[in-house]
């Protein structure tokens, strides 16, 4: 059962399409394993919708009404395209000796996963190349893995893709939208089973508990 | 903590009003819209544009504030709804969401491309509106019998390449069951033409595949 959604006006915008891309697939790949966000979004673009279509719509002046008819007649007389669109697809993801299965937006975007690196702590991470200057990954966090108590200069958002993972105030499971911002202070770990999520940060972390300050000038080489 | 969050919340559109006094109804929209998939209605469409078009039309200029733009977004939008109507299904939604949806996608990947980046997220990746695989996701069984239809589009275009003696030729023999005499004789040319003509048809073919 999920526990922790994006709120009903995030899935609004995103299904407005005025999201950023970063965010907008996280949100698109949290309602591919959400049936509740399946009906929001669903309620959501209907709602949308409904409001375009109920624009009153003046007399439209002549130049317009011409451009239209213009346009309908290009319309119905182009060439059908005969080539076909394929949608590159590959739901598999091979990693640490284990196999997952993406959930739709990822395995539509499996081209954008960049390389894995090593994160300390016993972690992996994989950019997303969204072509947008944006941070966000792929993050593996084998079991007993913690990464140290810290807060946020910006936002940060993860999606459980599969498995589990801890912090002081919660367990979160698969599918669940986690988003923290500057004044939240956590320290994510892993226990017994390990964690496959997607995230996001608009900017680097910032550790708060001893020693662990000094990671601080090298936090961008945790996750940003 | 997680103020931004909801815990199972109600559902969102519980407490707005259904719109029901637009000049069309759902249901002769979603009629319109299957005469144009079924039989290609020029004046199924023709109705359907005339309704839509100045209401994408505001909603674009609202969006980008440029009416040249809008404009072009409501062209593409019904020029993918005039040759695509077939992936309408109507039992998962209205036409109105349906062609909203195409909108929005459109306006997506505008805004994203005026920055000329070539590698950026298009909108078929968040919301695959257009792609003839939608169906196959709900089931990965389907995937041989998509990749047959797949296939057999890219074959139709490869056949329409051919020149035209040779296309009459291949249709006859593997579309109409002819053998090669018959159509010797019902074309009254001769059986080593039709031979060739076949062998040069199915080279030419192969060669369109191979190099795809």
């Amino acid at each position: 059962m999920i526990k922790y959604h994006p709120t009903d006006r995030l899935i609004e915008q995103f299904s407005a399409g005025v999201l950023n891309p970063a965010l907008s697939v996280i949100i698109s790949t949290h309602i591919d394993i959400c049936p509740r966000c399946q009906n929001v979004t669903h309620d959501a673009e209907q709602f949308l919708a409904e409001q375009v279509m109920q624009t009153q719509v003046k007399s439209l002046t002549p130049e317009l009404d011409q451009q239209f008819d213009q346009m309908l007649d290009q319309i119905l007389n182009a060439e059908a395209p005969t080539n076909i669109v394929e949608f590159p697809y590959n739901e598999v993801l091979h990693l640490n000796g284990k196999t997952f299965k993406l959930p739709a937006t990822l395995a539509r975007q499996y081209k954008r996963i960049g390389d894995w690196s090593r994160v300390p702590g016993k972690m992996l991470k994989a950019p997303i190349n969204l072509g947008s200057n944006e941070c966000i990954n792929l993050i593996y966090m084998d079991e007993g893995s913690r990464v140290p108590e810290h807060t946020h200069k910006g936002n940060e958002i993860t999606l459980v893709i599969n498995g589990v993972f801890n912090d002081e105030q919660d367990e979160y499971r698969d599918g669940d939208f986690v988003m923290l911002d500057q004044h939240h202070q956590h320290s994510p770990e892993t226990r017994d089973e390990d964690c496959l999520t997607l995230a996001t940060l608009d900017a680097p972390l910032h550790f708060t508990s001893g020693l662990a300050r000094l990671l601080n000038p090298f936090s961008s080489l945790f996750f940003k | 903590m997680h103020a931004t969050q909801q815990k199972n919340s109600a559902r969102l559109m519980t407490t707005r009003p259904s719109v029901t006094n637009t000049s069309e109804s759902a249901e002769h929209l979603a009629y319109l819209l299957a005469q144009v998939a079924d039989k290609q209605c020029r004046a199924a469409f023709s109705e359907f544009f005339r309704y839509f078009a100045p209401r994408l039309q505001a909603y674009a200029t609202n969006k980008f504030g440029n009416q040249q733009l809008a404009a072009d977004l409501v062209q593409e939008t019904m020029t993918n709804v005039w040759q695509k109507a077939h992936l309408f299904k109507a039992d998962r939604g209205s036409a109105s969401t349906w062609v909203f949806t195409i909108a929005r996608n459109t306006g997506f990947d505008y805004l994203r491309k005026n920055k000329h980046r070539l590698n950026d997220l298009s909108a078929d990746e968040l919301w695959p509106v257009l792609a003839e695989v939608n169906d196959s996701l709900d089931d990965s069984s389907n995937n041989s019998s998509l990749d047959d239809k797949l296939l057999m589009a890219q074959i139709t275009s490869y056949y329409k390449q051919l020149p035209e003696t040779q296309r009459v030729v291949i249709e006859k023999i593997y579309i109409e069951g002819l053998s090669q005499q018959e159509v010797s004789t019902s074309f009254n040319v001769p059986l080593g033409t039709v031979k060739s003509r076949t062998r040069l048809a199915l080279q030419k073919l192969r060669e369109m595949i191979d190099h795809d």
